[in-house]
Formats: C-alpha cells, sequence, structure tokens
C-alpha cells in the first residue's frame, strides 16, 4: 500500500529561527528547512556578535588583551584569563609561583561549577521547565558573591597575569568558598531529584542527536560534548597543567544510561556530574594551598622572545586554545583564539536531520555554545 | 431564568406591569454580565496568583510594587494592554486576524453557563451539561487555527496547528473521564451531577472516593484538562522558548489579552467541572446547604464550590512551574496511547462496578453494613 | 511496546513527578526562601574589592599617564603642561565611564595611587555626552594661561637671580646664603598638607605669598563629589 502522503503534494517550510530568539544561547541564526514539524536541513549561520577580537589582541599588548578574554566566553571568564596567562607563560617560559596557581585553579573550578550551573538552567528552560533555572541562579549569586571577594568584579573578572594572579585572596575567601562547597554539593541531587530524571524531560532528551565517539573526535569536538560520546578525553588529565596532577579527580564521561550513547542526555549528565567533580576538586585545592608570592616578576614593559606557542585548556564548553605568534614586540604579531563552541557548531548540520523543530533547542542546549566564543 | 424573572416580577411590585418576555432578557442579561465580570476578573486575579505561586516556587517575590501585595497588578496590565498600538501585519488577513480572538473567547466563555456555582445558582441547567461544555470549547480550536493562519507567520501557523492537534486530542480523554461522574449519576446535567454526591456521608459522598475507577478517572482528567488548557507540561502551543509565543505571536494589545483571558477562563471551567463532578461540587462536607434560610444557603455553598475550584487550579499552576515541556509527538502519544485506552478501561470498569453494586460507591457499600 | 513497560512508564512519570513537585512545594510554601533583594530600599553593599567607578584624586596625580598607556580601550584622556618648578600640572584629566571596562588596569598600575576605583556603580544618564567625567573643575584655558604666567614669571626671577649672582659673585664670601625659591608657584593640584607645608617652607624664604597657596589648596575639594556617592 503506498503511503498516502506521497500522492499529497507538500511544500518544504523555511523557518528562519533569528538572531533574536528565546533559546538560541545569544544571537545565532539557525536556518530550517522542514517538511512540517520534520527539520530537512538546519544551518547555522554565526558572526553577529563578531567583534575582531583577533585583531584588537595585535593591537594591544599581552598585559592589556587580559580583559578582552573575559568577554570571549563571559561566562567562563576566569578560566578564559587563566588560558590567556599559561599561554603567554609557556611563550616567554615564566615560572609562576605555586600559590598564584592554586588560585588560578581554585578560581577555574568556581567558574566551571557557575558556568555549569548557567547551562544546566538555560538548559532546563528551554525545555519549559523554568524553575530549575532560578535555583541555579540562587547558586551562582553566592559564586558571583566570592569572585566579587577576590577581584572586585562579578563576570569580567580580568584576574589572572602574566605571571600570576593580580592580588592574593581575601582574608576568608577560603572559609567562605569551603562554607559555598558545603551548601552547594546536596543541591545537585535536589536538581538531579527535580527534573534530571523526570520522565518527561529524559524522554526530551534520550535518543537525540546522538554523537558516536568517531564522529564526535573526527568534528573536533571537546570539553563535555565529547566526553557525552564516551570518549575518556580531559585536558586536565591527558595534557596536564598548573596543578591538577596534584589533584585528584574522576573524568565524566556519558555512560548511555537514559538512551543512546552520545544523546543530549549523556552531554547533560556529564555537565552535572563535572559539577560534582570540581566540588571535589575544589575541596583539595582548598586544603593544599601553599603560602607564597601571587604573581611572579615580569617587566612593566614585557616583550617575550619571538616564537610561536599554542596552549590549550580545559574550559567548560570545550577547549579554549590561544595561539600566539610573537615577533619580540609588546604586541602579540597574531593571535588566533580556538574556541569550544566554535568548533561544535561543525557537527550542528549533520546531527539535526530528521529531529523535530523542539528539538533542535534541545540540541543547542546540550552543545551548551555560547556567542561571544563562536564569534570572538 | 424564566422562573428567576417570575420571582423578581412577583417580588417588586413596582416590576409587575412588565412584560414576561422582556423582564426574562434582562435577567438573562444581568446574569451574563455577572458571568463576563467573574470571567474578567478571575482571568485577572489568576494571573496575579500564577506571578505570586511562580515567585514562591522560584524563591523570589512575584508582582508586590502596584498596591498592596502587587494585587492591583492585573489591573495596570490590563491598562497597559489596552494602550498599546493595535498592529495588524501588513500580509495577514485582517477578517480572520480580528475574529479569531473573540473566537476564542466566547470558545471558553460560553461553557460558564453550565457551571454550577451552588444550590441553584446556575445560569442555565441544560440537561445537555456536559455534553454542551464539550461541544462549545470545541470552538477554541477554530479561534486557534484561524489565529495561526491569519498572523501570515511560520512560527505562528506551527504553533495554531500544533494547538489544533493537541486540544483534539485531548478532548476524547477529558470526555471519557468525565464519563464515570455522569453514569453514576444519572444524568448528563451538571446540577443533578452535584446532587448525586450530596447527602450524610459528607466527605465520602465525592465521586473521587465512590470506587477505585473514579478514583484513577479523576487523575486522568486532570492531566487532559492540563492539556486542553495549553498548561505545561502541554504548552506547545505557546511555547516561549521554542516557538516564540505559538499562534499568538502577532497579537498585540486588547486581542492578546483576549487570548489570555480565554485561557483562564478555560482554566476554570475545567477546574469546576473537576470540582463539580469529582470533588461534590458545591456541596459543604457533612452539611446541608439548602437548610440555611434565604441567600446564605446559595453563598456557602457558592463559597464552597469556589474554594474547590480555585484549589484545582492552584495545583495546575504548582504543575506547571514544576515540569518542562513535552515534543508534540510524544504529546500525541500521550493522549492516544495512554490516555485513551486507560479512561476505556477506566468507563468499563465504573459501568461494571455500577452494574455488580447496584449503583452503590464504597462509602455507601461501608454504610449499607452498619 | 509490552505490557511492563507501559506500566512502567506510567508508574515512572507519576513518581517523578512527584518527587519534583515535592520540591518545588517545599520552596513554594517556605517563605524564608525568598532570595530577592528589594532594590532601591535594600541595597547591596559592593565588596571591599569592587571595581566601580573611576576616581582621581587630582590632587595626588602626577599627570605620569600610565593610566591613559595601559587602558585598553582608550577611555583616559589628559592634557598637562609643564608647571614652573618642572612638574606637570593637570589641564585636565577625562574619563568616558562609558567606554571603560571596569578591568582596573589602570588603578593598578597608577604609581601615586591617586586613580582608585569607588564603590559607585549608580550611574544612568540621559545623553552619552554626560558620561565623560571631568576631574579637573577649571577650565583647562585658565589653568594653561595661569601656568604659563607663572613659568613666565619664574623664568624672569630666575633671570633677575641670575644677573644678581653675576653682580654678586665678587661679594660672594660676605653673602653666603641666597634665597632659595622653596616654591615660588604653588601647583593647582597641591593637596592641603602638602600646601602647608610649602606655605611653612615659604614662611623661611620670602619666595611665595602664603595667602595664595592657601587659595589653591581650596580647588581640589571640588572633586571630591565623585568619590564613594
Amino acid at each position: 500500500m503506498t503511503r498516502p502522503t506521497e500522492a499529497l503534494h507538500t511544500q518544504e517550510m523555511l523557518i528562519n529561527m533569528g538572531p533574536q530568539h528565546p533559546s538560541t544561547h545569544g544571537v545565532l541564526r539557525v536556518l530550517l528547512r522542514t517538511d512540517g514539524e520534520v527539520v530537512v536541513n538546519a544551518r547555522p549561520d554565526i558572526g553577529y556578535l563578531h567583534r575582531g577580537l583577533e585583531k584588537i589582541g595585535e593591537r594591544v599588548t599581552y598585559a592589556q588583551f587580559m580583559p578582552f578574554t573575559d568577554r570571549l566566553d563571559y561566562l567562563a571568564g576566569m578560566n578564559c584569563n587563566c588560558a590567556w596567562a599559561w599561554a603567554v607563560e609557556k611563550l616567554a617560559g615564566i615560572e609562576v609561583p605555586e600559590r598564584a596557581e592554586y588560585i588560578r585553579v581554585i578560581v577555574s573550578e568556581l567558574n566551571r561549577i557557575s558556568s555549569h550551573l548557567i547551562a544546566f538552567g538555560s538548559f532546563t528552560a528551554d525545555m519549559g521547565a523554568f524553575t530549575p533555572f532560578l535555583y541555579s541562579i540562587r547558586e551562582r549569586e553566592v559564586v558571583n558573591d566570592l569572585f566579587e571577594m577576590v577581584c572586585g568584579n562579578r563576570l569580567t573578572y580580568n584576574y589572572a597575569r602574566v605571571g600570576g594572579v593580580s592580588a592574593d585572596l581575601p582574608q576568608g575567601f577560603l572559609e567562605k568558598t569551603k562554607e559555598f562547597l558545603d551548601y552547594f554539593e546536596p543541591k545537585i541531587d535536589e536538581y538531579n531529584n527535580l527534573i534530571s530524571y523526570n520522565k518527561i524531560f529524559v524522554h526530551r532528551l534520550a535518543n537525540v542527536a546522538v554523537i558516536s565517539a568517531k564522529d564526535a573526535v573526527g568534528y573536533g569536538l571537546t570539553g563535555p560534548n565529547l566526553r557525552g560520546s564516551g570518549v575518556k578525553f580531559d585536558l586536565r588529565k591527558d595534557e596536564p597543567y598548573s596543578v591538577y596532577p596534584k589533584l585528584e579527580f574522576d573524568v565524566c564521561v556519558g555512560t548511555g544510561e537514559r538512551g543512546v550513547l552520545g544523546d543530549c542526555f549523556d552531554r547533560y549528565m556529564v555537565r552535572i556530574n563535572e559539577m560534582r567533580q570540581s566540588v571535589r576538586i575544589l575541596r583539595q585545592a582548598v586544603a593544599q594551598i601553599p603560602e607564597g608570592p601571587v604573581i611572579a616578576k615580569v617587566p612593566r614593559l614585557f616583550k617575550p622572545a619571538a616564537g610561536e606557542v599554542y596552549f590549550r585548556s580545559e574550559c567548560p564548553r570545550g577547549e579554549t586554545g590561544f595561539y600566539i605568534i610573537s615577533d619580540g614586540t609588546t604586541n602579540p604579531s597574531r593571535l588566533k583564539i580556538r574556541t569550544g563552541s566554535f568548533v561544535t557548531m561543525n557537527i550542528f548540520e549533520t546531527v539535526t536531520k530528521g529531529l523535530m523543530i523542539a528539538d533542535i533547542v534541545a540540541v543547542i542546549g546540550s552543545f551548551d555554545i555560547i556567542l561571544p566564543e563562536i564569534d570572538r | 431564568m424564566e422562573a428567576l424573572a417570575l420571582k423578581l416580577m412577583s417580588a417588586v411590585p413596582a416590576l409587575a406591569g412588565v412584560p414576561l418576555w422582556a423582564m426574562t432578557l434582562l435577567v438573562m442579561v444581568v446574569v451574563a454580565v455577572i458571568l463576563l465580570v467573574f470571567a474578567l476578573t478571575f482571568g485577572g486575579l489568576g494571573s496575579y496568583v500564577l506571578r505570586k505561586v511562580a515567585g514562591d516556587i522560584q524563591v523570589r517575590i512575584g508582582p508586590n510594587r502596584v498596591g498592596p501585595y502587587g494585587l492591583l497588578q492585573f489591573l495596570a496590565d490590563g491598562v497597559k494592554l489596552i494602550m498599546k498600538e493595535d498592529i495588524i501585519p501588513a500580509k495577514a488577513d485582517r477578517f480572520l486576524f480580528v475574529l479569531a480572538p473573540y473566537l476564542v473567547f466566547v470558545g471558553s466563555f460560553a461553557a460558564f453557563v453550565v457551571v454550577p456555582f451552588g444550590v441553584g445558582l446556575i445560569a442555565s441547567d441544560l440537561n445537555i451539561g456536559v455534553y454542551y461544555v464539550m461541544a462549545v470549547t470545541s470552538l477554541v480550536v477554530i479561534g486557534v487555527l484561524m489565529a495561526g493562519w491569519a498572523s501570515n507567520n511560520k512560527w505562528a501557523l506551527l504553533g495554531g496547528m500544533r494547538a489544533v492537534a493537541q486540544i483534539v486530542s485531548y478532548e476524547i480523554p477529558v470526555g471519557m473521564a468525565l464519563l464515570p461522574a455522569v453514569l453514576i449519576a444519572g444524568s448528563l446535567s451538571l446540577q443533578d451531577i452535584v446532587r448525586s454526591q450530596g447527602g450524610l456521608l459528607g466527605i465520602f459522598g465525592w465521586n473521587l472516593f465512590h470506587n477505585p475507577f473514579t478514583f484513577f478517572s479523576f487523575f486522568l482528567y486532570f492531566t487532559a484538562a492540563q492539556a486542553e488548557t495549553n498548561q505545561t507540561p502541554f504548552d506547545l502551543p505557546e511555547a516561549e522558548s521554542e516557538l516564540v509565543s505559538g499562534y499568538n505571536v502577532e497579537y498585540s494589545g486588547i486581542r492578546y489579552a483576549f487570548f489570555f483571558l480565554a485561557e483562564f477562563g478555560d482554566m476554570f471551567v475545567v477546574a469546576a467541572l473537576a470540582s463539580a463532578c469529582f470533588l461534590g461540587g458545591w456541596h459543604v462536607p457533612f452539611f446541608r446547604a439548602e437548610t440555611l434560610p434565604g441567600v446564605w444557603g446559595n453563598l456557602l455553598s457558592l463559597g464552597a464550590f469556589l474554594v474547590k475550584a480555585f484549589g484545582i487550579v492552584l495545583v495546575m499552576m504548582w504543575v506547571r512551574w514544576t515540569l518542562p515541556r513535552l515534543r508534540v509527538d510524544q504529546l500525541m502519544r500521550m493522549s492516544w496511547k495512554y490516555l485513551v485506552p486507560l479512561t476505556f478501561i477506566n468507563l468499563l470498569g465504573v459501568s461494571l462496578w455500577l452494574l455488580i453494586f447496584r449503583g452503590k460507591g464504597i462509602p455507601q457499600l461501608i454504610a449499607s453494613i452498619f | 511496546m509490552g505490557l511492563r513497560e507501559y506500566i512502567n512508564d506510567i508508574v515512572e512519570a507519576v513518581v517523578t513527578t512527584a518527587k519534583g513537585m515535592r520540591i518545588t512545594a517545599r520552596y513554594g510554601v517556605d517563605a524564608k526562601e525568598e532570595v530577592t533583594q528589594q532594590y532601591p530600599e535594600v541595597r547591596r553593599e559592593p565588596e571591599e574589592r569592587f571595581r566601580g567607578f573611576l576616581h582621581n584624586d587630582i590632587a595626588r596625580c602626577t599627570s605620569c599617564t600610565m593610566c591613559v598607556k595601559v587602558c585598553p580601550v582608550d577611555c583616559i584622556s589628559l592634557e598637562s603642561v609643564r608647571g614652573a618648578d618642572k612638574k606637570m600640572v593637570l589641564v585636565s584629566y577625562d574619563i568616558n565611564i562609558g567606554r571603560c571596562m571596569y578591568c582596573g588596569l589602570c588603578v593598578e598600575v597608577c604609581p601615586p595611587k591617586s586613580l582608585t576605583h569607588t564603590a559607585g556603580y549608580e550611574k544612568a544618564m540621559f545623553e552619552r555626552g554626560e558620561m565623560i567625567l571631568r576631574f579637573v573643575q577649571e577650565d583647562g584655558a585658565e589653568i594653561k594661561a595661569r601656568v604659563a604666567k607663572q613659568v613666565a614669571e619664574a623664568a624672569a626671577k630666575a633671570a633677575e637671580a641670575a644677573k644678581a649672582a653675576e653682580a654678586a659673585k665678587p661679594a660672594e664670601a660676605a653673602n653666603p646664603a641666597v634665597p632659595q625659591p622653596a616654591n615660588p608657584a604653588p601647583k593647582e593640584g597641591l593637596s592641603a598638607d602638602k600646601t602647608a607645608e610649602a606655605a611653612a617652607k615659604a614662611a623661611d624664604s620670602s619666595a611665595v605669598a602664603p595667602g595664595g597657596a592657601k587659595a589653591e589648596a581650596a580647588k581640589p575639594a571640588k572633586a571630591d563629589p565623585e568619590k564613594k556617592a
């Protein structure tokens, strides 16, 4: 029996999920060609937030570029700050004092928690459950308070410096961090009870946009997106930097617990579990941090030797890599920023074939992209 | 209405000379206006309560600036909506675009006619009560589809189509879940259904405790009702984060307000039906409200009814703020593969029970032993 | 789909929903859980290191232009002229807080620590022009004129003193102490205590009028309203 729709003349709809949309995480434009509710082709159109950061890098000095890295991934400002600092230190061969490295790890992991909280919150809000977003924001505010204590700002930190960090931890910071960790750890279980294992939520995410491990590696995915497909690769363990070798933690991988390995649910659970691991790292770092100086001696007009360096670090959204070419002057000669979200957009078109429109939103949320990272 | 008109004419001598048809018409208009005011006020205050409940659940305060505890927020919102520019998209189908909100509102408001507010407090006790409500709420479907199509906007069209699919699919479980109550009362009239739950058994006279099948039926009805009124987890037609507000995306000002009010009206109607059919309607537990003199009996029963209906509305809001949204195919699957078979089985179960136990529920059986 | 899976689905849906609803009910009922701060009645006090609006204590600023050079977005601009005592005198110091990215690099690098972050973050305005904070209140042209005059005066005095020194060279043994002009042109930006110091020094030498020094000290007070608003 022929299917009835073969005789019907249907038309493909071209829908513009425009730059202004409640659930594209920023100004992302997706051109959807759909056959009713089923997507035939979803092409992302980026560039609405391009600010020429790499060109700006050629115009300013190494120290002056630090505030710009805040705006690279504004939800993980500390991570990007530290990544830039590590990259420049690798270029110039500067030795960073141990206390500064511990401080960097502490603030990086705190920022990882707050970034994953936003990823979790906005993802569930896109799925229709508006309440967990508010809870995650409440937790994040405590982290913001901690950051305000340490560097003075709540979003654009500009805390790391070439050679260390700009100021030592204030009195009471470590105690407050421990308080936060004790307060926050049970909240993760609360989120799991409230929404993570909710049947409707699981149904929305299970078996949607499955990325096999081979595809994930082939398309260059990094971070939770890669680990959600079962690939156990974390830069903090596989290419350790800073004081991560001294800290014990597990690498969270997707397990296919509610559907196929590599679906949206796995990527989501990897982030939830990473928050738990970050708490673990923080407890150790707070206990192990030594006394000492917080910045190495770096000349005011810092001129590294000519050469090039590529340094990558594990940011909440994947691998953030800085490729710097220096010609011996105070400004970089060329600066290239490799971000996790940009490379993740590669697989977007492939993975959304045959999904429904509602799933597009789930996919964008599970990739946890952020437009400043994509567009720079 | 005629009876009321006659009573009024005999009670107030000045009106004796007025012809009966004029008096009846006047009474009808007055009752309609009262119901309209109630529907609009419920829409407004309902939105306020919705936001306050949302605030409480989401660890924040809801509206609290306009008026004491923010109670006048809905008036401020209403004034704002009225003052907004009335935008009709250039290529929109003007006639359908303008007509759609009214159809949707009429579909929801017309059901207020058979809502049993209290003893003798019902606009018109139609003997096809339940059937009438099911029929009239289908007008909403036409209105929503019109709104989606006439907006000349793909997002609105998608929202409209989804809404139609959803509302039509969930009408079946809604109707089927109400049938056990009809079977127990032996009549489609809502006042009859409420009266059948009366008696000195009090709270145990409710249809909810009549037999396990009606108990189950109540929850099936609640789920289907949540879908009928486009509340999360079934709020695809107006999925904020996906469809940018779905079928009412191109509507502004008072036209948008109509959709909004219709949604709250619908919520009240389904809650009223739930309380009338399962929770004993206007019966006050362990008390016969009819025994009170004058209008006090009416008012007491009205109070009891409203408490039950508003309670159901609150639970609907609570579920709304907890659960995520279902995808459209999962929604249809839930309706056709879960709710419809379950309500069928329920209906069968209730029929068998009534046959075996001669119409008596568990509480009555227990009472008849003593 | 088997019957067992079917029943499982329903049971799981009900159980997970009930768990979620219990959590939201707890939050819904507990009034203490509200975390909203009712701004502006309840204002959050920023932390000590908070990077609010910038404030430059003109009295201490040495016009070294380090802040101008280090700013990544070029939001600071200053103009200065060399005074009679070879020190720079600020003619104008503007910060465009609309462009400022509150990174704190300028505060870190300021040698006399005159540039600081305040705790201010509330400065809504209607026009972009209002976003340029001018820390030197006096008109630039006037300052330039006054400094030019002082430089001229000092140059004239120096010329005179040179001539007197020429004339007094043969009689050097009789007059060992040449009157030293301690601070012939009190700077625009001298703070009150420094001015007092200068005035004290001036009392020894006869080069400066103390009244003039005190009048200059009143001016820096105008820049203060910006501080910790």
